[in-house]
């Protein structure tokens, strides 16, 4: 295992379920990136998983069964959708291109400004995030730049089930409750982040839930995210 | 996988792993195995995910989902690392928690609806059947002192965050942490060894 000491606490924590919501959220948006960390989850997960078989059954209210049937049916077997993260690695590193190519000409063009540049460069204020459930889902994109205190949110292949909405919050242990960026479907959209400090908007967990058109009726996630993630700045 | 203990009757038991081909025969997109499946587990699953929910509307809908996932995610199903039952009740566990924390975290665990927690709670160390997995698991939890073994099991159990914990125990949150970092630690070198 290569996980720190730390890291184990957090993955044994993660697989009793002792953490709290935004802990939580943290490391499941962590352990997408970390494959280390998502093997020490496993691993505890495996440790503790045997205690299953103590826990006395009990008879779910009426048959479940034919609703699974119904949302499970016509499912392609997962992996295939790589493409989709392809595309995104792409679409992140022509993110990448683009803003060191905009360095440069500036950096060509007008001398006097290289200190500026230089700053620039060390506290990016540029960031994307590739919101997904796992490596081969569709997703959600999010851009944030700091300069305007502005997010825009881009569904890529990913579409609400009928007649719902997808809901974007920011979820970071200084907000308190995950705190709402907006509703959105299949369309991009931006939303505003003025008010949020940015050390915040730049540490904090991006996440989507699935809501009524409206958004949550409670002001706070009616559901488990569907897509989570978090920002990583573009050079 | 050895079945230990005297009530290992005819009854066919969740435990047993003649899940894993059902899982195996799930990969393949087999309706029929996958209904079999939910009708030899969802008593199971349901039962930890309610413990944890404590309200049958949740519970049902997040039974619901665990079950999609298990279809989704049936390939992934490593028999090497552990039961077919276990790693279906490891998602179905986890689907729950994501609820219970992400929902409504407080009133979900303060206010258990439907039974008495008293006289419901677990002990595992009474369990006549445990396959070689969970007997390995039991001595390690024998050697917790009980405070922390009950801390540990509630928080499987129940789902309950270290907050809720601290409450439950009347213990501070720190002690809680540091508690729950010393018995994991523990079970993780006993189970190695």
């Amino acid at each position: 295992m290569t996980v720190s000491p730390d890291d184990d606490f957090a993955a044994a924590e993660y697989a009793l379920g002792t953490l709290d919501a935004s802990e939580r959220a943290t490391l499941a948006a962590r352990r997408l990136r970390e494959p280390d960390l998502d093997q020490a989850i496993k691993a505890w997960e495996a440790r503790l998983a045997p205690l299953a078989e103590t826990v006395p059954e009990i008879a779910p209210p009426g048959d479940l069964f034919p609703a699974i049937e119904a949302r499970v049916r016509g499912r392609a077997p997962e992996a295939q959708p790589t493409s989709t993260v392809v595309a995104l690695e792409r679409s992140v590193r022509r993110w990448r291109a683009a803003a060191i190519a905009a360095s440069l000409v500036a950096a060509l063009l007008v001398v006097g400004f290289a200190a500026r540049e230089a700053t620039r460069r060390s506290a990016p204020h540029e960031y994307v995030a590739i919101l997904q459930k796992d490596a081969a889902s569709p997703a959600i994109e999010v851009t944030v730049n700091l300069d305007r205190q502005e997010l825009t949110v881009r569904p890529v292949l990913a579409q609400p089930p009928q007649g719902k909405a997808y809901e974007l919050w920011i979820i970071d242990p200084k907000l308190g409750a995950p705190r709402s960026l907006g509703v959105f479907s299949e369309t991009s959209r931006a939303a505003s982040l003025s008010g949020l400090d940015p050390a915040v908007v730049q540490s904090a967990t991006y996440a989507v839930t699935v809501e009524p058109p409206g958004g949550s009726p409670t002001g706070q996630p009616s559901g488990a995210p569907v897509f989570v993630g978090k920002l990583i700045p573009v050079p | 996988m050895t079945i230990r203990g005297e009530a290992s009757g005819d009854r066919p038991s969740a435990v047993g792993d003649d899940l894993a081909p059902l899982l195996s025969r799930t990969v393949g997109r087999d309706a029929a195995a996958f209904s079999t499946l939910y009708k030899r587990t969802n008593a199971k699953l349901y039962g930890v995910v309610f413990r944890i929910l404590t309200k049958s509307d949740v519970a049902a809908d997040v039974l619901q989902e665990a079950y999609v996932r298990i279809w989704d995610k049936a390939g992934e199903f490593d028999p090497r690392k552990g039961s077919a039952l276990a790693w279906m009740a490891t998602i179905a566990r986890n689907r729950a928690l994501d609820e219970v924390r992400r929902v409504r975290p407080a009133s979900l665990e303060d206010q258990p609806e439907g039974f008495e927690p008293a006289a419901e709670e677990i002990d595992p160390l009474a369990a006549r059947e445990r396959s070689e997995g969970l007997a390995r698991l039991i001595e390690c939890l024998k050697g917790l002192d009980e405070e922390k073994r009950a801390i540990v099991l509630l928080a499987y159990y129940r789902g309950l965050s270290r907050e809720a914990l601290s409450r439950r125990f009347g213990r501070p949150v720190p002690t809680i942490k540091t508690w729950l970092h010393r018995s994991l630690a523990q079970l993780r070198d006993c189970l190695a060894s």
